[in-house]
């Protein structure tokens, strides 16, 4: 095996894991944030309960984010240094800001958060978990300011082979970036008001306790998956005109394609310059599972009367529909870094140069072991949120109040 | 211009080995055993700081990625193996510390304290011997580029990784000193004057062994500078030492920090005006100037992040204020 084909498997199979949990997160923030706020304005002990039983399943979500995050930074380094070699003036900057601006202030706010429930003031507690939702969406800006770059590379100028920033504005208004984040940002919102109605679907099945909280959660992520897939599908359309003009090669033939072919083919040599068809299938599964979703706005009229939990069949199509946004994110994202190949910069850097020169052998040791730690890291996730959705909403660790304190007892920390 | 950088890059590093460096502490003392609820206190007493500490690794990377391209690949395929242990060492605590405490059942939490006990010492050793390979430089191929990964198994890279995992080990007994309730708090300090010794003689033996190396000592560009860093390294443990006799845990602490950032300082500094060194005599290799990305890229970052460094550090300087103190029965629980 070469180094090269390695080197993508690893960064395919971290990344997908990364993007199974990234949208969890950046859609449950925003639903999050939603319900403390209306807890701030309304004193309803309700909405503090319904925070603290998502807050915990966002935060053992967040754990791979971050886990699976930190070893794609490194990766760029570890496994594409040509990447930093040939393009890092341009395509290193969105990045620093993203870490920057973005991430380093996420965690910090997200720690106080954690730890700041009966201890802050409810104010500030709140504009915590507002901060963290502020800079999860810049986070994912500037990941897709830099991913964009890579569909299509634009402000830059050549000099001895290497990428110089000329125009950072022409980095914010890449024909292939407003639209993408657009429909990034819909899919996440999706995905965790798919989560959040199809957990609370369980409960109703099962008659646990807690009706009412499961009933308002319910109502919450059918509304936001209804208005969420709207916007998945609009932003998902209106990327078809631009990126088929700025990238002719990814859905497939045309005069586009082959007039650029032929121009790649006299500046980089003969070779195949043509993505492989597995993206464009993923992509035709992606829209069907798309309009499908698209089905939850006939739920909404059910809302009625609570017709929805009475009729009962619709919690178990809920329930079921649970891994279709998931299935979706991951086509459409391989849609999009398939459809790029055999690229790593578009047009301007191939794979083969950005390959870091490492020994084959070190390089699958890198991807099996990477591969099984994610991966064995994922399923345990998956298992602890599965458990924790299923224990339902009367104690969660997240925000327990602390022992009250007495006199001829001393303030030790109670650690169950 | 690119010193500058080349600084900002450094005080992130230092900063996450220091902020970093107690929590892989705090989880290799975790091996110790000691009862459920004691492990239990030493992850409180990490609580709301954890989060806020690993990410100065990912912005020093997302720095080293903007400010320095050339040398973030070269440095991060060069020095793989090292990398790569630390990385695996990083997410095994990442995810470790935050998930051991979501099972219930007293096992499955001591089963994921061994993986935080692991990742801590994978962590610690691979910044370690990154460290390490640094100073004794990196092979390069008549192109410029890293040239294979062997160069990192000497003597020098294992005792510097060890030196690192008994730096750590002190400086966390040295954080739970200030940061548990008393009794617990003493029995922190009894631990942490123990390991302070051991890491005195690892730093030690990792400076001999350094000196016996003529990579190392062709790496050393500036050798006064090193030499100077180095004593400072070992008064500011013995320092550690004698604040924790005294009583004065806020000092040790102090002082075992300083001991985490000092070898960051020494390698950036020693090897000046080289980002890398060759380890060959005469010393090529990439220097920092040739490594910083182009003036437009600079200037950008420099415009857009540098006015809202302050802001970065307030935020964390506010965790750190609103946390302080010992934690007791008021303190929130959940790692």
């Amino acid at each position: 095996m070469d180094t090269l084909l390695l080197a993508r498997l690893q960064f395919a199979t971290t990344t997908s894991i990364h993007f199974l949990f990234v949208v969890v997160t950046l859609g449950l923030v925003t639903l999050l944030v939603g319900m403390q706020t209306a807890g701030f304005l309304t004193g309803d002990p309700k909405w503090e309960r319904l925070t603290r039983f998502w807050g915990q399943l966002y935060v053992i979500n967040y754990v791979l984010g971050i886990a699976t995050g930190i070893v794609m930074e490194f990766q760029f380094g570890l496994n594409w240094s040509g990447l930093s070699r040939y393009v890092g003036n341009v395509f290193g900057a969105p990045l620093a800001i993203e870490t920057l601006l973005a991430f380093f202030l996420e965690s910090t706010f997200l720690g106080m958060w954690i730890f700041g429930w009966h201890r802050l003031r409810r104010g500030l507690h709140l504009a915590l978990l507002w901060g963290v939702a502020i800079t999860a969406y810049a986070s994912a800006f500037w990941i897709m300011v830099a991913n964009s770059w890579l569909q299509n590379p634009v402000g830059y100028e050549l000099r001895d082979g290497v990428a110089h920033l000329t125009d950072f504005g022409a980095l914010l208004t890449n024909p292939t970036l407003g639209m993408a984040f657009g429909h990034v940002l819909a899919a996440s919102l999706l995905t965790g008001g798919m989560l959040m109605a199809a957990v609370s679907a369980r409960h109703l099945i099962r008659r646990t306790p807690d009706f009412a909280l499961f009933r308002t959660s319910l109502r919450i992520g059918l509304v936001v998956a209804a208005l969420a897939i709207a916007a998945v599908q609009g932003f998902g359309f209106a990327q078809f005109g631009p990126v088929g003009q700025v990238q002719p090669t990814k859905f497939g033939g045309g005069p586009g394609r082959d007039a650029l072919v032929a121009e790649w083919t006299a500046r980089f040599g003969p070779g195949d310059w043509t993505p492989p068809v597995l993206s464009s299938v993923g992509l035709g599964f992606m829209i069907l599972i798309g309009l499908t979703l698209g089905c939850v706005w006939l739920l909404l009229p059910l809302l009625w009367r609570d017709a929805v939990i009475r009729l009962r069949f619709p919690l178990w199509l809920i329930l079921f529909a649970l891994p279709l946004p998931f299935v979706a994110v991951l086509l459409g994202w391989i849609a999009r870094e398939v459809g790029r190949q055999p690229w790593a910069a578009y047009g301007l850097l191939p794979n083969s140069r950005a390959v870091s020169d490492v020994d084959a052998g070190l390089m699958l040791t890198s991807l099996v072991g990477f591969g099984l730690l994610l991966g064995a890291l994922a399923v345990t996730n998956w298992v602890l949120l599965a458990r924790h959705a299923a224990r339902g909403a009367h104690d969660p660790a997240l925000g327990r109040p602390p022992a009250p304190e007495s006199d001829d007892f001393p303030r030790q920390p109670v650690l169950a | 211009m690119e010193l500058a950088w080349y600084a900002l890059l450094g005080l992130f590093f230092a900063t996450y080995l220091v902020l970093g460096g107690y929590d892989y502490g705090v989880g290799l003392l975790l091996a110790r055993g000691g009862s459920p609820a004691a492990r239990r206190a030493a992850l409180t007493a990490l609580g709301p700081f954890f989060l806020g500490n690993e990410v100065w690794l990912v912005a020093a990377v997302g720095i080293l990625f903007g400010a320095f391209p050339v040398l973030e690949g070269e440095l991060l395929s060069g020095y793989y193996p090292a990398v790569l242990g630390a990385l695996a060492g990083v997410v095994l605590v990442t995810a470790g510390v935050q998930l051991r405490s979501r099972p219930d059942g007293d096992r499955a939490r001591s089963r994921w304290d061994r993986v935080v006990v692991a990742g801590s010492a994978l962590a610690a050793l691979g910044w370690g011997s990154l460290l390490a390979g640094l100073l004794q430089g990196l092979p390069m191929s008549a192109a410029g580029h890293a040239a294979g990964v062997t160069h990192l198994f000497t003597p020098f890279v294992a005792a510097a990784g060890l030196a690192m995992v008994a730096l750590v080990a002190a400086h966390g007994a040295t954080f739970l000193t200030l940061r548990l309730p008393e009794p617990d708090g003493a029995t922190a300090a009894r631990l942490a004057r123990r390991l302070i010794p051991v890491a005195l003689a690892a730093v030690g033996a990792a400076t001999v062994v350094g000196l016996l190396s003529d990579r190392v000592r062709v790496g050393a560009q500036q050798p006064l500078v090193a030499v100077l860093l180095m004593s400072l390294l070992v008064t500011a443990l013995l320092g550690a030492r004698v604040a924790l006799a005294r009583r004065r845990p806020g000092l040790a602490f102090a002082a075992t920090s300083a001991a985490l950032a000092l070898p960051v300082a020494l390698v950036g500094a020693a090897r000046w005006p080289w980002a890398l060194v060759s380890g060959t005599d005469p010393v090529t290799g990439l220097a920092v100037a040739d490594a910083a990305a182009s003036a437009p890229t600079l200037s950008l970052l420099g415009w857009l992040t540098l006015p809202l460094v302050p802001a970065l550090l307030g935020f964390q300087a506010m965790c750190w204020w609103i946390f302080r103190g010992r934690i007791d029965g008021r303190a929130p629980v959940y790692w």
